[in-house]
């Protein structure tokens, strides 16, 4: 039976929906594992990914036994939720029939011969590097090289040559689904594709945006993959269909269920304790008029917790902005032909910026460069000897003491490995201290134009970044001395998840090189003239510096040219041990979350507990990460200045007064606040299903062909966040899975005719992928919060808050 | 003084074909390029971040931070049987994906830039 081509990509493209793309590890970018069913309701979605998946939907009865036991769920509120469902037990008994519900559920897959095969071909086709003897034929695609090498493999029957297997894609299609009519079709698909979730995924990621190389080279598709899949389901005798039963996912039923009241009862009494923080913020009046430095951070998670302790050392200003700076750009290390993508995934990058040493360091760049081609000379031949058959066995008998060594070193040492690499950057100093990025266009004879981006950014664009920024931040006027962009990235050797520390609005990679080439920007004469012409008057002694947070240590670097420095050096050094001083501060207070012994009363053990975690090749939690995420606050410091917000808040800045006409809130509620719900959902759902969304313990996985972990030898591409970065131990979660609280102080119809404007974010809070509430400056009671499906309904004080103290640290209660 | 041009030189005939307008979410984009690309129509234009307020509700153009949410416009033209084809591969599509078509007759001058060489 001749079947249109046309229409199975079609179906396959439907069926697809249900499968989140998947980025690979070095990019790793937070993404609603449940991406695809954002288009319905949550609870309805949830339902139906739990009969695809086999994943839970809310967090399990020990999570919730876990905040009830904390007094994270305000009793008043549970019971109200309950009451409304005409549930009147006791909690404890309601935690007790949860436990039993969930007894069972846990039931360990069966093996799968079908996905054995098939993840063997896969992770040998899509290998990004790793094996040293690649398959071949990889350049005719996915289907045709399989087809060439199946006759080699004695699990599929049947098949003694390549011409035992149909010769094309559509013939493929043909022999499968000549017996099933079209309106069969999709199930087949979708019954195919969300059996390794984590592998289609993958391909999605890879097939769709990713125009990398590999994809170029060793082209797949998910029809290729469907292909391969239904071709060995047939010869191996698998089902071609799932049953009747396991059809598309019906709508289900709206069955109050006990997790879905808990959750909301959960996510109510989170949201009203801290709003009635807010209320009672302190007095946050600035002490000076214009404060010694000013620094921007990223509106990530962990920047809240250094911002306050920067602040309590003096008079500083801290603001929150997207990590990347508002530029969108693609990066290129000094030394190395790699380009990184360095904004947030949902941006296409429209610049490439290449690092480059400047004349007056040329001394400082030659001898880099000296011991870097010595380094990557001995990488190689280390490289050859390991692989080389020959080589092999005389490089293990003759190398092993030293290697013995080392190993021990790292294992036993690894604050002494941290000292020793500190003073080796002192004697050594890497490119950010001899490099500069290219901010400026090259002449267009010199323009690398290659994959269409140019290196530099023209004039217009750069003032179009700085005032973006600016604007969005609400920030016009008072400019301090100094004013620093701050990256973020965090320092984990032996690593595979090192990106999903990184900077989420950088793609997952430090936001240092952003924070440069936003500052170079700002220091530019004609940028600054162009700024004041349009109402940003920057004072001629202000300079703007870039750093980076490293967020496993708390410590800040700055990238100044200490021979030369652009500023004061007594404000510097004074700059310098303000920061330090954070560090101990906040290292101290994120200490106590890490399961550690560390004596709290001494900051510089905290400190120095934090940096052997980034050295430590053996740990598996070198910090939490984001875990704990649960708000989003758009709105001035002024709102939150003074309050511990335990790390567990998006800070964006925002000013209502200087943005009449809603563009710099539209800019930052379609960005930055999507990202934070991809960020947030998948924090969710790896923690309430780590087994499903998430990709179990660290210390059982192995990494694949460079591009993503398998638990064990084999089987589906794990996706979301590993056990040690969500569970502080067996027993207790670090992350509370709690869907995102949007809190934005702005009139209500600013926020209302944003969301008129823009379907598909509505319908985040319509059908309640994240939750949001307005601060409006208009109304009493000023909190109002949004109805799914529109309307807003006044939020009043609770009766009695939790305000006035402020609480001591975030954490692993 | 006679004028030795006459009408019939200046005027061009015109062809008959087909339009088809396709309107999608900007991540069905690459979807329907790999459709386009399959027919046999000769070329397409793609407008990017189309406004406009649909089944769904209301759709904003060009954002700051966001390439990704903006609906995405595409035109061909051809013969009847190339759009058919297209028309095939985006019916299923529209049954679960938002999205719009329109075909429409239309007519070109010439007519060989829009038939595929074979």
């Amino acid at each position: 039976m001749p079947i249109d081509r046309s229409v199975v990509r079609a179906r396959i493209e439907n069926a697809a929906e249900y499968v989140g793309p998947l980025w690979p590890l070095n990019t790793f970018n937070a993404a609603n594992p449940l991406q695809g069913f954002e288009d319905q309701p949550f609870d309805r979605a949830v339902q139906k990914a739990g009969q695809l998946f086999g994943g839970r939907g809310y967090p399990g009865p020990q999570v919730f036994r876990q905040a009830w036991e904390n007094g994270e769920i305000d009793a008043d509120v549970l019971t109200r939720h309950l009451a409304e469902h005409g549930i009147t037990e006791r909690p404890e008994v309601l935690l007790g029939r949860m436990d039993a519900d969930a007894a069972g559920h846990d039931a360990t897959p069966a093996d799968q011969p079908l996905d054995r095969v098939l993840t063997k071909w896969l992770s040998a086709f899509l290998d990004q590097g790793q094996a040293a003897w690649p398959m071949p034929n990889r350049e005719d695609g996915f289907y045709a090289a399989w087809r060439t090498v199946a006759p080699y493999d004695g699990e599929i029957p049947g098949v003694d040559r390549p011409s035992d297997l149909p010769d094309t894609l559509v013939e493929a299609f043909e022999a499968v689904l000549e017996s099933y009519p079209e309106a069969r079709w999709e199930p087949i698909f979708v019954h195919h594709l969300t059996a390794l979730p984590g592998w289609t995924g993958f391909i999605k990621w890879r097939s769709r945006r990713a125009d990398t190389a590999w994809q170029e080279a060793h082209p797949i598709t998910l029809t290729q993959y469907l292909a391969v899949r239904l071709t060995l389901a047939d010869r191996m005798g698998s089902a071609i269909a799932p049953d009747r039963t396991e059809d598309l996912p019906t709508n289900g039923t709206d069955r109050p269920a006990l997790p879905r009241i808990w959750l909301r009862a959960w996510e109510e009494s989170y949201r009203t304790r801290l709003l009635d923080d807010l209320r009672q913020a302190p007095s946050s009046a600035p002490e000076t008029d214009r404060p010694d430095a000013q620094l921007v951070f990223c509106i990530d998670t962990r920047s809240e917790v250094i911002r306050r302790h920067i602040e309590q050392q003096g008079p500083y200003e801290t603001h929150g902005y997207a990590g990347f700076f508002g530029v969108p750009m693609q990066h290129q290390a000094y030394g190395t032909g790699e380009r990184v993508k360095s904004c947030p995934p949902i941006v296409d990058p429209k610049h490439r910026v290449v690092e480059r040493p400047v004349e007056s360091h040329r001394a400082q760049a030659d001898r880099y460069d000296w011991w870097a081609q010595l380094e990557r000379a001995g990488t190689t031949l280390l490289a050859t000897l390991k692989k080389n058959i020959a080589a092999a066995f005389g490089f293990v008998e003759g190398s092993g003491g030293f290697f013995g060594a080392a190993m021990a070193a790292r294992t036993l040492l690894p604050s002494g490995l941290f000292r020793l690499a500190e003073r080796l950057d002192e004697r050594l100093p890497g490119p950010e201290a001899f490099c500069a990025p290219t901010v400026d266009r090259a002449p267009a004879i010199d323009a690398d134009t290659e994959d269409g981006l140019p290196v530099g950014i023209s004039n217009e664009a750069k003032v179009l970044y700085a005032e973006a920024a600016f604007r969005l931040m609400g920030w016009t006027d008072t400019f301090a001395p100094i004013v620093v962009f701050t990256g973020h990235g965090s320092q984990t050797p032996n690593n595979p998840y090192k990106a999903s520390l990184d900077c989420g609005a950088c793609a997952g990679n430090p936001g240092g090189p952003n924070a440069r080439v936003l500052a170079a920007i700002c220091n530019e004469d004609a940028v600054r003239a162009a700024l004041r012409e349009r109402g940003i008057d920057i004072p001629e002694d202000t300079v703007f510096l870039a750093g980076q947070h490293n967020t496993t240590t708390d410590e800040i670097t700055l990238f100044v040219d200490d021979d030369n420095p652009p500023v004061a050096p007594k404000a510097l050094g004074r700059l310098r041990r303000d920061l330090q001083s954070a560090q101990a501060d906040a290292a101290t207070e994120r200490v106590r979350t890490l399961n550690t012994t560390v004596d709290e009363g001494r900051p510089a053990a905290a400190v120095r507990e934090t940096e052997r975690r980034a050295a430590d090749w053996a740990e598996t939690r070198p910090e939490w990460g984001l875990a704990g995420n649960a708000a989003f606050i758009v709105g001035p410091r002024e709102l939150t200045r003074g309050l511990d917000l335990e790390g567990r808040c998006f800070l964006h800045s925002y000013d209502w007064t200087a943005d009449e006409d809603g563009t710099a809130l539209e800019t930052i509620m379609t960005g930055p606040l999507v990202v934070g719900e991809w960020i947030n959902t998948q924090y969710y759902f790896s923690t309430v299903d780590n087994a499903a969304y998430g990709s179990g313990s660290k210390v059982t996985q192995n990494v694949v062909g460079k591009l993503g972990v398998v638990q064990g030898n084999g089987g589906d591409l794990m996706s979301g966040l590993p056990l040690q970065s969500l569970k502080a131990d067996d027993e207790r979660v670090c992350h509370r899975p709690l869907r995102l609280l949007a809190l934005i102080q702005a009139p209500t119809d600013r926020v209302e005719a944003i969301l008129d404007r823009h379907a598909a974010l509505a319908h985040l809070f319509d059908h309640e992928w994240m939750h949001l509430t307005v601060m409006d400056p208009a109304q009493d009671p000023a909190f109002v919060r949004y109805r799914p499906g529109g309307g807003w309904r006044p939020q009043p004080a609770a009766k009695a808050s939790t305000a006035t103290e402020v609480r001591a640290s975030a954490g692993a209660p | 003084m006679s004028d030795d041009t006459t009408p019939k030189d200046t005027r061009h005939s015109l062809h008959p074909l087909k339009k088809i307008e396709i309107i999608v979410r900007g991540e069905k984009e690459p979807f329907v390029k790999d459709l386009l690309d399959d027919s046999t129509v000769s070329g397409y234009t793609i407008h990017h971040n189309v406004t406009g307020r649909g089944e769904h509700g209301f759709h904003e153009g060009r954002l700051l931070f966001n390439d990704r949410d903006g609906l995405v416009m595409f035109f061909a033209v051809g013969q009847q049987e190339a759009i058919q084809t297209i028309v095939d591969g985006l019916t299923p599509l529209f049954e679960k994906s938002s999205g719009v078509m329109f075909v429409s007759d239309t007519h070109v001058v010439r007519l060989d830039k829009f038939l595929q060489e074979e």
